[in-house]
């Protein structure tokens, strides 16, 4: 199984960067493959430009050659892991740019002849998230957890019906001790280690 | 008099939320109000929430480049956000917009010791959200409307306890014939020129 792990945290040092290297290590042990896509650190630009936006509708909507990489990873895909901070209850810019421009016709969905959007990444078994939080789980309740609905219902819809969602969530990371950091990570191991 | 900031945010000047900007500015100055329009692309607005800004993100206050974003939001009374919705989300480059300038000392406060935030943006007693959205609206109501849930709850809650929102939507955009645009055109000018 090919599992491709969407890491989306501008700093060295991040806690998130720790969290993407134990899912790897967890589906490297688990006998994976796995394509770490690091956007910040590979200077993945954010926003979708007017040139991709004009080819958005046309034959070949990617323009990028990084696009081109990441959207051939991601239809070879089994497994599409995001590991980010969830900001303002959703996805970073960065991330949201991702999908933006990676997840365009052609690579997520088609266009059918009435204009309809049919899915296109059928081959997806797993939706997973991994986030972390300043809030805690109860006000990110009240005010929806955005980031989690848009990769667990609005991206699921272009993937097969087998597909299956998890969320790993670490909440109210402000006031959390390093034990519970360590826990966390641990976790993320060894869920990962254990997706089959 | 009402002051107005509108944030477009759309790559192609040809496009149909370019129009829609187009007939808020036009609604809001035959209400009378006064306007301030940022237009992000077409300044190269920069959405990258960077290590730099993560290190700093306890510490009150934007960028110093970001200082006019900052002070527009400060000055204004009614927000007008005009954007497609991609991914039932705001494009990355608004979300950008909003995780760079919507920050500590300016949208919210976090006091010493507190998990919640408090809101700072009192100024702002409405928000009204333009958007387009090219599939249809039982499709989006599927994968959970999640921007809108960003404007109308994350959004607000830093915003004036009695702000108001209004959404001012097209669906079934890749699918409308031309009629159906030029009435939401006429619908947005109509609604922004009585709410000025």
């Amino acid at each position: 199984m090919l599992a491709a792990v969407v890491l989306a945290h501008p700093s060295p040092d991040a806690y998130c960067r720790v969290l993407a290297r134990r899912a790897v290590t967890g589906l490297r042990a688990a006998g994976h493959d796995v394509e770490l896509l690091d956007l910040s650190a590979s200077g993945f630009v954010t926003a979708m430009s007017s040139t991709e936006r004009a080819a958005y509708h046309g034959d070949q909507p990617i323009v990028d050659p990084q696009v081109a990489h990441h959207a051939d990873i991601v239809r070879r895909a089994d497994a599409l892991v995001f590991v980010y901070p969830t900001w303002w209850s959703g996805l970073p810019a960065v991330l949201k740019g991702w999908l933006d421009r990676v997840m365009v016709p052609g690579v997520a969905f088609v266009f059918d002849d009435a204009g309809k959007v049919r899915p296109g990444l059928g081959q997806v078994r797993h939706i997973i998230g991994i986030s972390t939080y300043g809030s805690p789980r109860s006000y990110v309740r009240v005010v929806n957890d955005n980031g989690r609905r848009i990769l667990t219902r609005a991206v699921r819809l272009s993937c097969g019906v087998r597909a299956r969602p998890r969320w790993l969530g670490l909440y109210s990371i402000d006031t959390s001790s390093v034990g519970d950091r360590d826990d966390f990570a641990a976790r993320v191991e060894r869920e990962m280690a254990a997706l089959r | 008099m009402t002051r107005a900031l509108v944030v477009h945010c759309h790559p192609l000047d040809d496009s149909l939320v370019a129009a829609a900007r187009n007939r808020v500015l036009a609604g809001l100055d035959s209400g009378g109000a006064e306007v301030r329009h940022t237009d992000l692309y077409a300044i190269g607005f920069e959405p990258d929430f960077t290590a730099e800004d993560h290190a700093n993100h306890l510490v009150a206050g934007a960028d110093p480049s970001l200082a006019n974003h900052v002070a527009d939001l400060q000055w204004c009374d009614m927000l007008v956000l005009v954007y497609p919705t991609w991914w039932s989300g705001q494009p990355a480059m608004l979300k950008g917009w909003i995780d760079r300038v919507w920050v500590k000392g300016v949208a919210w406060d976090l006091p010493e010791g507190a998990n919640r935030l408090r809101p700072l943006l009192s100024n702002v007693r409405r928000i009204v959200v333009v958007t387009t959205h090219g599939s249809s609206k039982l499709v989006n109501a599927l994968e959970g409307e999640s921007g809108k849930r960003t404007v109308t709850r994350s959004l607000r809650t830093m915003c004036h306890p009695f702000t108001r929102t209004n959404w001012l939507a097209m669906y079934g955009v890749d699918t409308a014939p031309a009629e159906r645009r030029t009435a939401f055109l006429d619908r947005v000018e109509r609604r922004l020129a009585r709410l000025a």
